[in-house]
């Protein structure tokens, strides 16, 4: 990480967090005048202010506290009161380009899960979500939890073709579409698909992603017909899609990076063990919110502009 | 001699009862700390009956739960399943339940190669043992039985969805037929749909042609056909004021059925020297490629008039963002949720949703189209209605009435 | 070719070759295939900024990078659906010996339709496939109407009870929402007065906008009758509770696009510049 020089007995963050919003700011009066003078302002000068506002949280992090929205906490509380030994099913169906805002959501939920000792059942619908969940699994089973235990403590099915179909099939029987997991090896010899024949069995399904396959046809081929309670972790995009669902057939829902920071805030504040790890959702929140903030003042500055330049026609 | 024999006795006499004690088996025998645990009561009024509405393979069980569970002893932590398909047994498990459970799904698999092969109409009889923190310590029901699994043809779960799909088809029949019949449906004027002539007009003034984009969709895609029926009302008017058109496509499939709109719609208009093929031409199947086809004909042929009907992904706004810059007058129609936001805010008139749908019913008259707008209409209306008397119902306690829209499985 | 935009591009060539090798030479002694490494993230650099060009104009950089996702998402996607649908769902039904060719383990009879084996079953969609491409022929492109029409129709059969059930019916009966509360003074009335909260004012209120939204929503859209008198005071309603709606979609979109604005800089200035940890 950058670290100026010890002239300021202030931090980094501090330090580069003010320069960028003087630097912003003083972009923002200079745009007012420009409003209430009636002027264009040439779009790329907007970029550039979404670059620095984005940029300069990045390079000198700056994190603010999180409290869960009740959406959120629904879906929190659901894991934390299952009983050790529950069986949850994660299914990974997003791609590279929804990555930065759903895999810290699959990151927090791996860690909830197996800080629980629930058993995991990872699987995918999209084919790029395989190696996504391979990556959620380097990160947080086998550097956090090393002694968890393929087979016993959690299994890897992998990627299916067949959006809906594979549903319409795992909703009665789990085998006849996945005969063996990821390493071949028969779901009839996994410890932890002894008493699971199908979704029916499973005590919570959570799905994570934001297209087609996706959450809407977990709730619509799975949660409804067998009453298993879903839980999701969606892109920004997809989340006002989903709300219809919420509470009924929808037990809690994550949406964007919001989402995923108010869960890892929740996770940290009830287990103090990852407070050191790294939680990329909460991370990305300083320069969202920062992004956010000049967004406002350029719709504001765009009304100023248009209310005095028609007030202007009208004259 | 006597004393001998005394003691003799005396040693039979007491050493008989030591041996006693030493000779219990240990299978016998209770552990030391299930000698202080008693024995519970059974669970009571055990009945089995076939799992409803279901392919068969599965027997569904209640129980009342034993009085020693949770009061009483208390020792009671849980209960375990037990068939056999002779009354004799040898009776297995089949399913836990915890303390507190007063029911059970005996699920078998209907694969006969399976182990947990589970026949239907074969006699079954089950037995539930409540049981204790020691496993020698339990209480078993009476047997139940013979009871049989079966598939049922018709699954009574799903009645309200029956009734919903009777309803629709019988309305959506009826306004079919009215509509074949000649009769005047009335659908109400659609301000984006009025602005099209509008547009069209403001195009024929500045010499200049107008864009018709039918989106990302393929030629199944309901936007997609609404959005042909759109575009032959718009071909017919261009064609009439002599005007240019432009349709870039995106599949080659709504591109063959855009040209036959197009060639059809100058023909009706008695135009059909002035169709030119060149105007319905394919760009690439590529999303942003395409897009960055349309914005460079934007820019290029700045058109007086943009007009976006179909479905459209993410380049959504670049459209709509370069059609503003290059100062047409834009109208759009999408039934893709997440971007209709983009429309609203970047174009002057848009049709949301099922407007689209209505506007290609409004524009073509078309028996079909007309009876199933008219069809989802009144179920909107019975929406409305059962949306009232519901609220009403769990207003003054009617909870009945919610359970009328239950879907078991 | 203009000597400008020559110059641009070996002066973009040079910058690349100095990034390369300074990457590679970070990864040195820490990473096997630092050379490679190095190469892999100063290209994916490259294509991320070429395609952020596009912001400040239209130029090659950004055609180049556009071109090259298309074409490497196609084959993928191409290669993803041999592999997963062809390989690993038709060829282990249908031929023992083509799965022995792809190393792939054959599936039990499973599907079997009737007396057929699965062997035969799984034919029927090879030939509605193959129908299905005729369309690219001009003479024979009507042969792809049939398999269309199955599909179309198989779809709108297989998804119409679970729509119905889960968009429709539910979402009715999700909308039965108690509209008045059992009164218990006005200081338990208005306590927890948050958004997060359940309190009775809060729990009513929220009904209220549930109700109200959905009735006139519905009205907003019921094209049998012109929105005029209070129906079309209660379309005017719907309207504006749409467009906060679409509002709160627009903001949600807003914020999901700068999430991967700032997942794309974070992967600039930490795997490639190396400046953040």
């Amino acid at each position: 990480m950058f670290t100026p020089a010890p002239l300021l007995a202030l931090s980094s963050s501090t330090i580069g967090v003010s320069i960028s919003l003087g630097l912003v700011g003083l972009g923002m009066v200079w745009m007012l005048i420009r409003s209430l003078r009636a002027r264009d302002v040439d779009r790329r000068i907007v970029f550039l202010f979404i670059f620095i506002s984005v940029s300069a949280p990045i390079l000198f992090p700056i994190t603010f506290s999180e409290t869960p929205t009740p959406v959120v906490k629904k879906l929190f509380d659901k894991v934390e009161s299952l009983p050790a030994d529950s069986k949850v099913l994660i299914s990974f169906d997003f791609d590279p380009a929804m990555a930065p805002e759903v895999q810290p959501m699959a990151d927090a939920f791996t860690r909830h899960c197996m800080a629980k000792n629930h058993k995991v059942i990872f699987m995918s619908l999209w084919a790029t979500g395989q190696s996504l969940l391979n990556q959620t699994m380097r990160a947080v089973l086998v550097t956090e939890f090393p002694e968890k235990r393929d087979g016993i403590d959690y299994v890897e099915l992998g990627y299916k073709a067949g959006n809906e179909g594979v549903l319409n099939v795992i909703v009665s029987n789990f085998r006849k579409m996945f005969p063996t997991d990821v390493n071949s090896i028969p779901l009839d010899s996994i410890e932890i698909f002894d008493k699971i024949k199908s979704c029916r069995d499973l005590d919570l399904i959570i799905s994570i992603g934001g297209g087609k396959p996706g959450i809407k046809e977990w709730v619509l081929f799975v949660g409804d017909p067998t009453k298993t309670p879903i839980g999701a972790g969606v892109a920004a995009v997809v989340a006002p899609q989903l709300y219809p669902y919420y509470p009924k057939q929808l037990l809690g829902l994550l949406g964007g990076v919001k989402g995923a920071a108010e869960y890892e805030s929740e996770l940290v504040r009830h287990y103090p063990q990852f407070e050191e790890v790294d939680k990329p959702g909460l991370r990305m929140m300083g320069p969202q919110t920062f992004a956010h903030v000049v967004i406002l003042a350029f719709i504001v500055l765009g009304n100023i502009s248009f209310f005095v330049s028609r007030r202007r026609a009208s004259r | 001699m006597k004393l001998t024999f005394l003691i003799a006795c005396c040693v039979l006499f007491l050493g008989f009862p030591v041996a006693g004690f030493a000779q219990d088996t240990p299978e016998e025998a209770q552990p030391a700390d299930s000698i202080t645990t008693p024995i519970p009561a059974p669970p009571g009024n055990v009945t089995a009956w076939d799992t409803e509405n279901d392919h068969g393979h599965s027997v569904s069980l209640s129980w009342e739960p034993s009085p020693d569970d949770g009061t009483g002893l208390g020792n009671v932590i849980g209960y375990i399943v037990f068939r056999s398909d002779s009354p004799d047994g040898p009776f297995v498990d089949r399913g836990v339940q915890p303390a507190g459970a007063s029911g059970h799904t005996d699920v078998g698999s209907k694969e006969e190669a399976s182990q947990d092969y589970m026949a239907d109409y074969v006699d079954y009889y089950y037995k539930v043992r409540a049981i204790t923190a020691d496993s020698l310590v339990f209480a078993e029901s009476v047997m139940v039985g013979p009871v049989q699994s079966y598939g049922q043809w018709f699954n009574t779960g799903r009645i309200p969805v029956l009734v919903f799909v009777l309803c629709f088809m019988a309305i959506t029949i009826f306004f079919i037929q009215k509509a074949k019949s000649g009769a005047n449906l009335f659908v109400r004027r659609l301000a984006g749909i009025e602005a099209v002539d509008e547009a069209i007009g403001r195009a024929t003034e500045m010499g200049k042609p107008i864009l018709y984009v039918l989106g990302l969709g393929t030629a199944a895609d309901i936007a997609t056909i609404a959005s042909y029926t759109i575009l032959g009302r718009v071909a017919k008017k261009i064609a009439e004021y002599q005007t240019g058109l432009i349709v870039p496509c995106y599949d080659p499939i709504t591109m063959t059925v855009a040209q036959e709109t197009v060639k059809t719609a100058y023909m009706d208009a008695g135009r059909p020297d002035a169709y030119n093929e060149d105007m319905v031409y394919f760009v690439t199947q590529s999303q942003f490629a395409y897009v960055a086809a349309v914005n460079g004909t934007m820019l290029r042929e700045r058109p007086a008039t943009n007009i976006y009907m179909g479905k459209f992904y993410a380049e959504s706004l670049i459209l709509a963002e370069t059609g503003a810059l290059a100062g047409s007058i834009q109208i759009a129609g999408t039934d893709e949720i997440a971007q209709i936001p983009f429309f609203v805010v970047a174009c002057d008139y848009t049709l949301i949703g099922e407007e689209l749908y209505a506007a290609s019913a409004y524009l073509g008259r078309e028996p079909l189209l007309l009876g199933s707008l008219k069809a989802q209409d009144y179920a909107k209306a019975a929406v409305i209605i059962l949306a009232i008397l519901g609220v009403i119902a769990m207003n003054v306690g009617l909870d009945g009435f919610k359970d009328l829209f239950y879907i078991s499985n | 070719m203009k000597r400008s935009s020559i110059i641009i591009m070996l002066v973009v060539l040079a910058m690349f070759v100095i990034s390369w090798l300074a990457k590679a030479s970070s990864m040195a002694g820490v990473e096997d295939h630092n050379i490679w490494h190095g190469f892999l993230i100063t290209f994916s650099a490259f294509l991320t900024l070429a395609i952020l060009s596009f912001l400040y104009k239209d130029n090659p950089f950004y055609k180049f990078a556009e071109h090259l996702f298309v074409g490497v998402s196609a084959a993928y996607w191409m290669s993803m659906g041999f592999w997963t649908t062809i390989v690993g769902n038709l060829i282990p039904r249908i031929s023992n010996s083509l799965s022995a060719f792809f190393e792939v383990p054959p599936i039990a009879d499973e599907w079997a339709l009737l007396l057929l084996p699965d062997s035969v079953t799984f034919f029927i969609p090879v030939i509605l496939g193959i129908m299905l491409l005729l369309r690219l022929s001009r003479n024979m492109g009507w042969i792809s109407a049939w398999p269309l029409a199955f599909i179309v129709g198989s779809t709108a059969g297989f998804n119409l009870v679970r729509y119905l059930r889960s968009d429709f019916i539910e979402q009715v009966s999700s909308t039965f929402v108690p509209l008045l509360v059992d009164w218990q003074g006005t200081g338990h009335f208005f306590s927890h007065l948050n958004l997060n909260a359940s309190g009775q004012f809060v729990t009513m209120a929220g009904n209220w906008v549930i109700f109200l939204g959905v009735m006139c929503g519905l009205i907003y859209f019921f094209f049998s009758k012109e929105h005029k008198g209070i129906f079309g005071f209660g379309s005017r309603v719907g309207i504006w509770i749409l467009m906060v709606t679409f509002g709160a979609s627009f903001g949600y979109t807003v914020m999901g696009r700068i999430s991967l604005l700032v997942g794309r800089l974070t992967f600039l200035f930490g795997d490639w510049l190396g400046l953040i940890s």
